[in-house]
């Protein structure tokens, strides 16, 4: 036990609360677009997963670094 | 990044027993640390020839009406045509081999981890790593062959005409190169940490449903993995689909323009 036991989840939690900002954001907004253009919904559902899957990638980030510094602990 | 610290660290997550493990005492000690170390790679490879078994059996007789095997390669096929239409505008029919079968491939791998005693091969990162590279290497081979080496090194500088763009020009070629080169493994850092984060929830989950019950003496557990397992098919279909997405949309960047359809592509990575 170090402070890499507390750290390593802090880190995750601050990225993941971020990463949360920003995928509620981007949902909203599609949501709003699919709503005034219902027509257009194939396309903004399109932009909106590539859109998530660069937000959730730091994420993501954080999680492999926990998965690198695990072996610290 | 060092690909075998990853695997390492890879080694000290928590994930549910593989087949080689749970038969060790029945099979030779050799036998298992080569599984342990190939073991993606021969699943990888089984999903390689389940692919071309499927596809060979589907394309090897078309009829007019299709049977239930071709019907369903066929729904697959357009379904990745309409997508690729948004993005590659009229080249898509171009790369629709390469990026469907990018897409059954990560598609299968992700899917092979939710059976039990077998593993995802792309939570290894050097296969999702080996698969960002390969998207890389075709990207710049499309690139010089539609561009040619000197208009490539030209759009990396984005195309400078006047003064301004010649004085930024050393500036965005270095920006470009940086930008070419963290693709891959962005594209690879996504695909190995979304699935072998998966997977370490679903193991994670079926240990607590065995502790659960263990106190009372049980020989079976909940199954709270269960729904997990839901999640960690939604979550392959997805992560394949982002995948070949990144490709398509990194392919579209580097082709030349050609009027309506360049105008199309509105991700600028």
């Amino acid at each position: 036990m170090n402070y890499l036991s507390i750290t390593l989840p802090l880190g995750v939690c601050v990225t993941a609360l971020g990463s949360a900002i920003g995928l509620g954001l981007a949902v909203t907004s599609a949501m709003n677009a699919v709503a005034r253009q219902p027509e257009a919904a194939g396309k903004i559902q399109m932009l909106l997963v590539i859109g998530c899957a660069f937000i959730e990638a730091l994420t993501i980030y954080a999680v492999v670094v926990v998965f690198i510094l695990q072996g610290k602990m | 990044m060092q690909p075998d610290t990853a695997a390492a660290a890879a080694d000290l997550s928590i994930e549910l027993p593989r087949l080689q493990h749970v038969l060790s005492g029945l099979i030779p000690h050799d036998l298992v640390s080569f599984l342990d170390v190939w073991g993606g790679n021969i699943l990888a490879l089984c999903a390689l020839i389940l692919i071309s078994v499927l596809m060979t059996r589907a394309c090897s007789r078309f009829t007019e009406v299709p049977g239930r095997l071709q019907n369903a390669v066929e729904a697959v096929v357009e379904a990745m045509e309409n997508i690729l239409n948004d993005i590659l505008g009229s080249s898509m029919h171009e790369f629709l081999p390469f990026l469907g079968t990018l897409f059954l491939f990560i598609f299968i791998m992700n899917l092979t981890g939710l059976i039990p005693l077998l593993h995802s091969p792309t939570s290894q990162f050097e296969i999702a790593l080996s698969l960002a590279i390969v998207v890389f290497c075709y990207v710049q081979m499309v690139a010089i062959r539609k561009l040619g080496l000197i208009g490539y090194i030209d759009h990396l500088m984005s195309s400078p005409r006047d003064l301004v763009g010649w004085l930024l020009a050393p500036l965005m070629l270095l920006l470009h190169l940086i930008a070419e080169l963290v693709r891959p493994i962005s594209l690879a850092l996504r695909l190995f940490g979304n699935i072998t984060g998966e997977d370490a929830l679903i193991a994670a989950f079926t240990g607590l449903g065995v502790l659960a019950l263990s106190g009372i003496g049980s020989p079976v557990g909940l199954p709270l993995g269960l729904p997990f397992i839901f999640l960690g098919m939604l979550f392959g279909l997805v992560q394949a689909f982002v995948f070949t997405i990144l490709s398509a949309v990194y392919i579209a960047q580097v082709l030349p323009p050609e009027g309506e359809s360049h105008a199309k592509n509105p991700i600028k990575s």
